[in-house]
């Protein structure tokens, strides 16, 4: 969509218009969604990451300065907030992976079992790891904008990816195909 | 079909439609957010209060559904009642916790979608109990990192949430919630029907919706229904407190539901966490001949048994691990002479007091004790709890005490580095030499406890200074003294277990050191120091430090082989049944054995181990399990021909410190072994320890064995015990005789 008219909406959705901000929810609730399930790789649990980060953007919209791009503003609002559904969900310690959804055409359902199994293992591997996976392998995003979202040098993002790629590798495959 | 990248894997696994009803119900949540945000503009409200705002009003109009109002007015009424109601909230809060529960309606009210159950059971049950939260004061606060996570709850929370399947709330639900059953249902009373989605203003959608979807039960009262709001309130962050407890310390998943069994001899009012386990049953060798399990150098059961003992109470079943009770003496095995072949195997074979007709293996085991001259250089990082917890003198000051023991066990050129946690964490004390030992001292004694135990980047401090002065070669380890609160920085349990293995394999080492009670997290000292190469032990006394810290430092600081297995394959032409004592915990999958990648137990510097194999010989009428009808007995026979005088045969497996392939030790297990004479009292004494665990644990295999043989048997086998630990054990027979007799 073009600027003008995105500036123009966040604008008017700034000063309380309504209507203005629920266009601003049907635009982007599925890049909101999209992050959310590329941070949990589970339907249910995107879904309500989702939720509470369009909760979130009408608490905080007003926050926006148009200093970066509003999508860049939008991944650090909705990583944080998966970040504390996370956090909050602590206690169910969940080992189990995902209930058999129906999958996606272009996937395979052995897909998701993958995904949320590395989503895991990144989660163990450190802090920001996941982070910088999602931004940078899931949304293809630069080292530089990803860093500029999560706050850290560019050498950081640098790094982590490397060392995410090494212990990859080093760990048995994660899925081998083929038997 | 080709294995893909991970990377591959995030960028081309599309998420997975939402639901559409998921996508409308966000739209009309985020829009009421927004006009409540908008309506309330100027008010300048600190994001928490204004998320529970939304919530006390939606409460308050929920009260009101008959009569309707304009967005405006109401507003205004709502925010001057949820002004009213905050204040009662915030006074609530500041009230000791003995006195708040009045302001608790008769049954807890927890709103629960339909959809959620499955989730929101366990909050459902853990509200129905909150008292027991709140009677606790030693309960910790969260970290400071995990608080905006409860005040995002709340806000969450203060949003509608409609049900996930647009079927309406059948009437069946609404079943008396005075039935405070952990399965209580309770209508949600914010509940949104997909088909009132579009109405413009939700909330006053949601006020008038309750009555119909209730309507097959009593509809709530006005004033409950406010009453129940408060209530959530209350128990949300409760449960948040409680559950962060509780998964941080909490029993691995898969041993939860045993865990909640009831046992019998522990005293309940104690909060000392022990991982639940079945003791070891007795195997019938043409059906598993082979044993495997990982050596166990650990010491903290028998520390915590003693000390429940000294206070005149058995201790819990679960507290009790045999091997760590028999492993917590030293016995004379015969050791190696070089660094190389870092120990010895020695296996006894004699009657068992408790069977009649079964033998006793032992297997011993003792580490080469490295020469003081050729002791690496030792880098070493203090990493103490410091929190208010701690100001006990069998916490704080102990472990100071302690320390300062283990200063002298050091080389002047060794180094020591403090760091302590609690409120926030700090660098008490750059590496400093040995040799500067009254540096050291002085700020081992400066440290006072206080604070909250809210946690810190504690752990992460501590290993960046160990990592800062690493020393190649040398030994470079922290030293975690806590009374049980590991809320050192980071609080996913996973993460912190990923964190010391990963510094594991960097080559920094983490032992923890437990002291004082109720609060010891057994079960996470094992777990921690099980990822980090490391020792964990429980420190009652300073007579105790002692014996871990200097007689055994070498052997808590020195590693000489790592990731040893044991593995013990019998032979059925002479072998009928076995049972492998204690090493419940720590037994291994036969595959596991020859599996590298597996990690197992380390053996320190004059470490001695030992093993105890219970076996009832073939023509014994000891047997427990008969013979199978269609079993081929002689098919075994033929394998074993020429190995009649073999019990079995032992094969351990272990690394050097350094190394990265296991080496392989092997040996028979003569019938005719017999026990050496110089080695007949440590034999006796360790069937002894091994006798007295097993009662305490409660097994149902020791016969007629009781205390008093305990008592008898020992005591003939106390032999040289120059720091008086056997003489103490005997005290502690006597007194586990009284506290049973009680």
């Amino acid at each position: 969509m073009d600027d003008r008219h995105l500036t123009g909406l966040v604008r008017r959705a700034q000063s309380g218009d309504v209507a203005s901000f629920g266009e601003l929810l049907d635009l982007y609730y599925a890049t909101i969604y999209r992050i959310a399930f590329k941070w949990c790789g589970h339907r249910a649990n995107a879904e309500d990451i989702a939720q509470q980060s369009c909760i979130k953007l009408a608490g905080s919209l007003a926050q926006f300065r148009f200093q970066a791009a509003f999508t860049s503003w939008l991944y650090q609002l909705v990583i944080s907030c998966a970040q504390d559904w996370q956090r909050s969900q602590r206690r169910h310690e969940h080992d189990a992976l995902p209930e058999n959804e129906p999958p996606a055409e272009a996937a395979r359902p052995e897909d998701y079992i993958y995904l949320a199994q590395l989503l895991e293992q990144l989660d163990e591997l450190g802090e920001g790891m996941k982070e910088t996976a999602l931004l940078v392998h899931g949304e293809g995003l630069s080292h530089a904008e990803a860093a500029g979202i999560l706050g850290v040098s560019e050498s950081t993002i640098s790094w982590r990816v490397h060392a995410m790629r090494k212990h990859m590798t080093k760990r048995e495959p994660l899925m081998s195909g083929g038997t | 079909m080709r294995a893909r990248s991970f990377e591959d894997l995030l960028r081309h696994t599309p998420p997975l439609p939402p639901d559409p009803h998921a996508r409308l119900r966000a739209r009309q949540a985020a829009l009421a957010e927004f006009e409540r945000v908008h309506a309330q503009t100027g008010e300048a409200r600190a994001p928490i209060e204004s998320g529970l705002f939304a919530k006390l009003l939606g409460a308050f109009r929920a009260g009101n559904p008959a009569r309707p109002v304009t967005s405006r007015h109401m507003l205004l009424r709502g925010i001057a009642t949820a002004c009213v109601v905050v204040v009662a909230v915030s006074t609530v809060w500041l009230m000791p916790p003995g006195q708040r529960q009045f302001v608790r309606p008769p049954a807890p009210i927890t709103t629960i979608s339909q959809d959620r159950q499955e989730g929101d059971a366990k909050l459902t049950s853990e509200a129905a109990q909150p008292l027991e939260t709140e009677g606790k004061t030693e309960v910790p606060n969260p970290p400071a990192t995990t608080q905006p996570a409860n005040e995002h709850k709340l806000r969450r929370d203060s949003a509608p949430r409609a049900p996930r399947t647009p079927t309406p709330l059948p009437a069946a639900t609404g079943s008396p919630p005075q039935q405070a059953a952990p399965e209580e249902v309770v209508v949600d009373a914010e509940r949104i029907h997909p088909q009132n989605m579009t109405s413009s203003a939700p909330i006053a959608a949601i006020s008038q919706d309750v009555a119909p979807s209730a309507a097959g039960a009593p509809p709530p009262p006005a004033s409950a229904s406010t009453g129940g709001e408060l209530e959530e309130v209350v128990v949300t962050r409760q449960s948040r407190v409680r559950s962060w407890i509780g998964s941080l310390f909490s029993h691995k998943e898969k041993s939860a539901p045993e865990a909640s069994a009831p046992a019998p001899q522990a005293p309940s009012e104690s909060g000392d966490k022990f991982q639940h386990f079945e003791i070891n049953p007795v195997k019938r060798v043409a059906d598993e001949p082979v044993s495997t399990f990982s050596v166990d150098v650990d010491t903290a059961s028998y520390s915590f048994v003693r000390r429940r003992l000294n206070e005149g109470v058995l201790p819990q079943m679960d507290a009790v691990r045999v091997e760590e009770m028999i492993n917590y003496f030293d016995y004379a095995w015969p050791t190696s002479e070089s660094a190389d072949q870092p120990f010895k195997a020695t296996v006894t074979v004699s009657d068992s007091p408790w069977g009649e007709g079964k033998k006793l293996l032992h297997i011993g085991i003792k580490g080469y004790e490295v020469q003081s001259r050729e002791r690496p250089d030792v880098n070493l990082v203090l990493l103490l709890d410091v929190s208010g917890s701690m100001d006990e003198p069998d916490k704080l000051p102990l472990a100071q005490q302690s320390m300062k023991l283990l200063l002298d066990t050091l080389k002047p050129t060794d180094t020591v580095a403090i760091v302590v946690y609690a409120g926030a964490a700090g660098q008490v004390l750059a590496p400093t030499p040995v040799a500067d030992k009254e540096t050291i001292v002085q700020a081992l004694d400066s440290l006072q406890p206080g604070g909250s135990t809210a946690g810190a980047e504690g752990i992460r401090l501590a290993y960046q200074l160990a990592e800062k002065n690493f020393r190649k070669n040398g030994v470079n380890r922290i030293l975690l003294a806590t009374d049980g609160d590991f809320n050192v920085g980071i609080t996913n349990r996973n993460q912190l277990k990923g964190f010391v293995e990963r510094e594991r394999e960097k080559g920094v080492y983490l032992s923890v050191l437990g002291f004082g009670e109720d609060n010891y997290r057994d079960d996470m000292a094992q777990t921690l120091a099980q990822n980090g190469n490391g020792v964990a032990a429980y420190i009652d006394t300073l007579n105790e430090a002692r014996k871990v810290l200097v007689q055994e430092s070498s052997a808590s600081l020195f590693t000489i082989a790592k990731d040893v297995k044991l593995q013990v394959e019998f032979n059925p032409a002479t072998v009928a049944e076995y049972r492998l004592v204690g090493y419940e915990t720590r037994t291994l999958n036969r595959e596991d054995f020859n599996n590298d990648k597996v990690d197992a137990g380390d053996v320190g510097s004059g470490h001695a181990v030992t093993a105890i194999y219970e076996i009832t010989p073939v023509g014994s009428n000891a047997k427990l399990i008969d013979d199978r009808r269609y079993g081929a007995a002689d098919k075994a026979a033929a394998d074993t021909s020429g190995k009649a005088g073999e019990y079995g045969f032992l094969k351990i497996r272990y690394k050097l410190p350094h190394g990265l392939r296991s080496r392989l030790m092997e040996q028979p297990i003569r019938v005719d072994a017999g026990v050496p004479a110089a080695l007949e009292k440590d034999v006796k004494f360790s069937t002894a320890v091994a006798g007295f665990g097993q009662l305490l644990r409660g097994s149902k295999y020791t016969g007629s064995l009781n205390f008093g043989d305990v008592m008898q048997e020992a005591r003939g086998a106390v032999g040289d015990d120059p720091y008086g630990y056997r003489a103490e054990f005997l005290q502690l027979v006597r007194k586990a005789q009284e506290a049973r007799g009680m």
